[in-house]
């Protein structure tokens, strides 16, 4: 099969492409191209890509930031934006004897390929509708568009919205604003079906959605494939979130794909390095975490791709061979369907197990955590006021409180790392927030050290620590590492910032020595290169780690990091945290770290000895050591994080999630007693009456739960009767209807 | 400087440093970040070129030029010389044989004054206001926008007037001043609310945590983000003041007392007819011509300087002059590829 024509490019993939190919494709992609003119040379976005779609099958597309998987989407249906330009061959093939050349079509063709053949689903639902018109007139207008029957096209449309659990109604006549996030990006979908189109492509359509909508909707997505017999080409960074899903995984390195197989395949002998690496990079809950590691090196520039195999300048199976010629792809074990494009794929599950090897090394930090707490919350709430929307005489009602953080207390101690784990709209920044002093409470006390912060910031009663060494010691790290540093600033301006101000003794080349050696310290070498860029002239990762020395300057006893790794490439994210907890040895601080995602919660506190909390609508429901709350949940809460933390397996179905409602309650009508029990499946009548809370008594070590479960059997909660709402199937019913309903009662 | 001395090992936090950098070094540093690098941006651009050519001409015949040409006295030459036909009248005479070049050039100086002014009046105090009143908030905001907003509501042409006649400015200082003097309210609410979005911004939330005042993060966070838009409106509000000032003289509103090419207009309109009778058009059309070349300039200029602020343009500027290393070019494409792919 394959011929060992290592000579160059264009012959390889000619003499090796069977595998590529499928047997009834829907797609044919043939040495597309994609090439942008800038002032820097020639950037080849696309590289000569081969791929087969085949017809009704899921092909998941895995690659992290800027390796031209969203390029791929766009070529697909030629739309390539300017001054772009796409070359090679598109075949679609509407049925399995017609063929259609995309990229000769007339623009009036094209449009009609576009949505009613092939059609595309982006990332940020929020922004693909329009604010002013109401969902209905967003499928009216397509339907329109296409020249579609009106009353048709409007029934099939109820009917996709009921196969994605919306009420049709309801989500018809609202505005994009009014629903959420999950809703707007199910609507979105029903919107790119609504004309019946055999392929559809998703961007990373649930990237900006919590880990559990992610997980609903991709489990809606496999029923919608079936019942619509769709080929779906699902694009992501997220390798777990697909493996399930998809049929075949195609993974993207530096515009090209470097390995394409059916998922298991993929997931359980993985060939080309890079495939390896990164599913060894991806932080998750089953390995353990000693086996996690980065990938070495940064993607390439699409200006200047390495010579021969391109992955080369990272890969541990380098040899001359692959710095001199580009690798064809290689049938792995004979089997038609599974290639990559590797010299060394034989060798690639011996160097790079997937299992444990000893050779490297990882520091385990143990917190070694004090008597004392440095920052400790008690009783601590934070309630937004809401402007009411009534008009003018609504200023004469109350405004609506949101109970962000509610009755929290929570201590940190030095050297100690807590991971705030959640949904989105739990209140989980708010409370980081709270507790490094940059949000006032509205009840109960924040102390740095025995001295009340709020007290100090106003002067009250005796201040032993004045406000400004306690605003010193508590920092923090942004989530988005490009907002994180002014743009206008150079690295070395930005880093001197801090000095300047605090530690006026310096002078000028003190500062400029102690940002060089920092920079040098966290990798950034040489430091004199890096101090005089701007932040677009650096990485995300080391954007962040400027972010994070910024912060280390101050020499602080408390960093919150807000996400810090969340906006970060997958192969970097484990890096990234490596370095922080290098440094909390180096500069004995701790950390707050506040994460949607559970696996990276574990391995940054794990790796710390630190704890987990987990929070639900503002409360702390469960707190205690990070590898006990990751193997024992006792909360049903932090078992449906669990739930929704996605594994790398490929045979487990997209089961039900153990949840009885989907969508989060309104924090301004929290439900009345256990906050979680209108979603929970074991929640009893008592739960709606009762809250239950942390154990006072138990020391900060151990593991806590709110959650009536873990009382004694003498507790009313094990005689009252399970809460049955009749429609426990009906995961996307609105939570806060449901509250309603209970309240009523 | 070489990275010798320092070993990756010893904690970051203590070092100091051992080597040092002359005040020269510094200050070559300081006017290449300053002068060099905005001076190559701007040339690199065609439109900004030659707005700044056209500037550049105009603040040589302020300066220069009312030394070289004298100043134009009545009766010097024949009346009503058409342009381009006298080497020693280049533009022509008007009716009472006052060469109309000179008047150009002498009604420059008054002109370029009161534009200083007016302009640094109205984009200063808009900027003041707008991103303390933005980013403090609160009942420094509601003050401060309050009497933003009663300004906006007195309309301007009139309280111009009214305050011309009062007053009799005869400097061109008080004058620019004067002409501008509610035109900064409007700015000053467009800055706030771009102040409003920027304030929520992580690097600014990072400086206030830092417990840095708020005056320095106004100065280094918040301005250079609002540089490219203060620095348009600064050359808008330039030529606000060029036609406000031309129109209140050609009405005869402000003071005849100095050179001005609305007054040139005025006396052309009034007592050459020059709206009627082809001899005198030249000078009625001269000083036109002066204003619209100066106004030309500012549109250009204005139009080139966004790229002033833009941290890639000067990023890219800053490696032709060898201030860094050449490879920057090359490694700081992530986050093109990125834009790519957005």
């Amino acid at each position: 099969m394959s011929d060992n024509s290592f000579t160059g490019r264009s012959e390889a993939t000619k003499a090796d492409v069977s595998a590529i190919q499928v047997d009834d494709p829907i797609l044919e992609m043939r040495d597309a191209s994609v090439t942008f003119d800038m002032d820097r040379g020639e950037s080849r976005v696309l590289d000569q890509v081969n791929l087969d779609v085949q017809r009704n099958e899921i092909l998941g597309v895995v690659g992290e930031s800027g390796s031209g998987k969203s390029m791929f989407a766009s070529a697909l249906l030629d739309a390539v934006v300017d001054p772009g330009t796409l070359s090679g061959d598109i075949t679609y093939h509407p049925d399995p004897d017609r063929s259609v050349d995309v990229l000769d079509l007339s623009p009036e063709q094209l449009r009609e390929l576009r949505w009613e053949e092939i059609s595309m689903v982006f990332q940020g639902a929020q922004s693909s509708f329009n604010p002013t018109t109401t969902i209905r007139d967003h499928f009216e207008e397509t339907i329109e568009a296409h020249n579609y029957d009106m009353a048709q096209g409007m029934a099939h449309a109820r009917e996709l919205l009921e196969d994605l659990y919306l009420e049709p109604d309801r989500v018809l006549d609202a505005y994009p604003h009014e629903l959420s996030g999950g809703m707007q990006q199910r609507a979105l979908i029903a919107l790119s079906l609504v004309l019946e189109p055999n392929v559809l492509v998703m961007d990373e359509p649930t990237a900006a959605l919590d880990l559990l909508m992610q997980r609903s909707i991709l489990s809606l997505l496999n029923d919608l494939q079936e019942k619509y017999d769709l080929t779906v080409v699902f694009i992501t960074h997220d390798l777990p979130l697909v493996a399930g899903l998809a049929d075949r995984l195609a993974v993207m390195y530096a515009f090209e794909f470097a390995e394409v197989g059916p998922a298991d395949e993929i997931i359980r002998n993985p060939t080309h390095p890079y495939t390896r690496s990164l599913l060894k990079a991806v932080p998750n809950l089953d390995t353990p975490l000693q086996e996690m590691q980065p990938i070495e090196g940064m993607a390439p520039d699409p200006v200047d791709v390495p010579e021969g195999c391109s992955y080369h300048p990272r890969c541990p199976l380098a040899d001359d061979v692959c710095r001199a010629s580009n690798p064809a792809y290689h049938a792995v074990d004979d089997s038609d369907d599974h290639v990559a494009a590797c010299f060394h794929w034989e060798q690639a599950s011996d160097v790079l197990s997937l299992t444990t090897d000893g050779e490297t090394e990882h520091a385990e930090i143990v917190g070694k955590q004090s008597a004392d707490p440095v920052v400790s919350l008690t009783d601590v709430d934070v309630h937004f006021e809401q402007e009411a929307d009534g008009g003018l005489l609504s200023i004469f009602d109350d405004p609506d409180l949101v109970h962000a953080v509610d009755d929290v207390s929570l201590d940190v101690y030095e050297n100690d790392v807590v991971a705030l784990v959640g949904e989105s709209g739990c209140g989980k920044t708010t409370l980081g927030k709270t507790s490094i002093a940059a949000q006032r409470p509205t009840g109960g006390s924040v102390t740095y050290r025995e001295q009340d912060v709020w007290d100090a910031k106003d002067g009250v009663g005796d201040v032993e620590t004045p406000f400004e060494a306690i605003r010193r010691s508590l920092q923090m790290v942004h989530q988005d590492p490009g907002g994180s540093l002014n743009p206008n600033r150079k690295v070395q301006a930005s880093l001197e910032a801090p000095l300047k101000h605090w530690n006026t003794g310096m002078d000028a080349e003190d500062r400029k020595e102690r940002v060089f050696s920092m920079l040098e310290y966290v990798g950034m070498s040489p430091p004199e290169d890096y101090a005089g860029r701007y932040p677009h002239q650096l990485s995300g990762g080391e954007q962040q780690r400027v972010a994070l020395i910024r912060a280390l300057l101050m020499n602080p006893d408390l960093i919150l990091a807000d996400e810090a790794v969340s906006a970060l490439d997958v192969s970097l994210r484990v890096e990234v945290m490596d370095l922080m907890l290098e440094l909390q040895d180096v500069f004995d601080t701790s950390y707050l770290f506040i994460s949607h995602n559970l696996s990276n919660a574990r391995y940054f506190a794990g790796n710390a000895g630190g704890r987990i909390g987990v929070m639900y609508l503002g409360e702390i429901v469960e707190i205690g050591p990070a590898e006990e709350i990751i193997a024992n949940p006792k909360h049903p809460y932090t078992k449906v994080l669990k739930w929704s933390t996605a594994d790398l397996e490929v045979d487990q179905d997209v089961e039900e999630p153990p949840i009885s409602s989907i969508d989060i309650p309104d924090p301004v009508d929290p439900p009345s007693g256990c906050r979680f029990h209108t979603r929970c499946p074991e929640a009893r009548e008592a739960c709606a009456r009762q809250q239950p809370s942390l154990d006072e008594h138990a020391s900060d070590d151990e593991h806590r739960v709110a959650c009536f479960r873990e009382y004694d059997q003498s507790h009313e909660y094990w005689e009252s009767e399970p809460i049955d709402d009749g429609e426990s199937t009906d995961l996307f019913a609105d939570g806060s209807d449901a509250a309603e309903i209970e309240s009523d009662d | 400087m070489t990275a010798d001395d320092r070993t990756p090992d010893d904690v970051p936090f203590e070092t100091v440093s051992s080597s040092e950098v002359t005040r020269g070094e510094r200050i070559r540093a300081t006017i290449d970040e300053w002068i060099l690098v905005p001076a190559r941006i701007l040339w690199s651009d065609w439109r900004a070129r030659v707005g700044t050519l056209i500037m550049l001409l105009y603040v040589l015949m302020g300066t220069v030029g009312v030394w070289l040409v004298d100043a134009p006295q009545i009766g010097e030459g024949e009346r009503l010389i058409p342009p381009f036909t006298d080497p020693s009248y280049p533009l022509g005479t008007d009716s009472m044989g006052n060469d109309l070049f000179a008047q150009v050039v002498h009604a420059t100086p008054p002109m370029l004054e009161m534009i200083v002014a007016g302009a640094l009046f109205t984009t200063v105090m808009a900027t003041i206001v707008g991103t303390f009143s933005g980013y403090k908030g609160g009942r420094t905001d509601k003050l401060l926008m309050m009497f933003t907003d009663i300004l906006l509501t007195i309309p301007g042409l009139p309280l111009v007037i009214v305050i011309a006649v009062i007053l009799e400015p005869r400097e061109p200082w008080v004058i620019g001043i004067i002409l501008t003097l509610n035109a900064w309210a409007g700015l000053a609410r467009a800055i706030r609310s771009q102040v409003l979005t920027m304030r929520e911004e992580s690097f600014v939330e990072a400086s206030r945590l830092m417990g840095l005042p708020t005056r320095t993060i106004l100065v280094k966070d918040i301005v250079p983000g609002l540089m490219p838009y203060i620095l348009v409106n600064f050359v808008n509000s330039a030529r606000t003041v060029v036609f406000t000032s031309v129109g209140l003289y050609f009405l005869g509103i402000l003071p005849f007392t100095n050179h001005n090419w609305g007054v040139m207009m005025n006396l052309a309109y009034t007592t050459g007819g020059a709206l009627y009778t082809l001899r005198a058009a030249h000078w009625l059309l001269v000083p036109m011509a002066a204003i619209v070349l100066l106004s030309f300039g500012f549109i250009l200029f204005a139009q080139g300087t966004d790229r002033l602020f833009n941290p890639r343009v000067r990023a890219r500027h800053e490696n032709n002059a060898g201030a860094n290393s050449s490879d920057d070019a090359d490694e700081n494409s992530g986050k093109v590829s990125t834009h790519i792919q957005g």
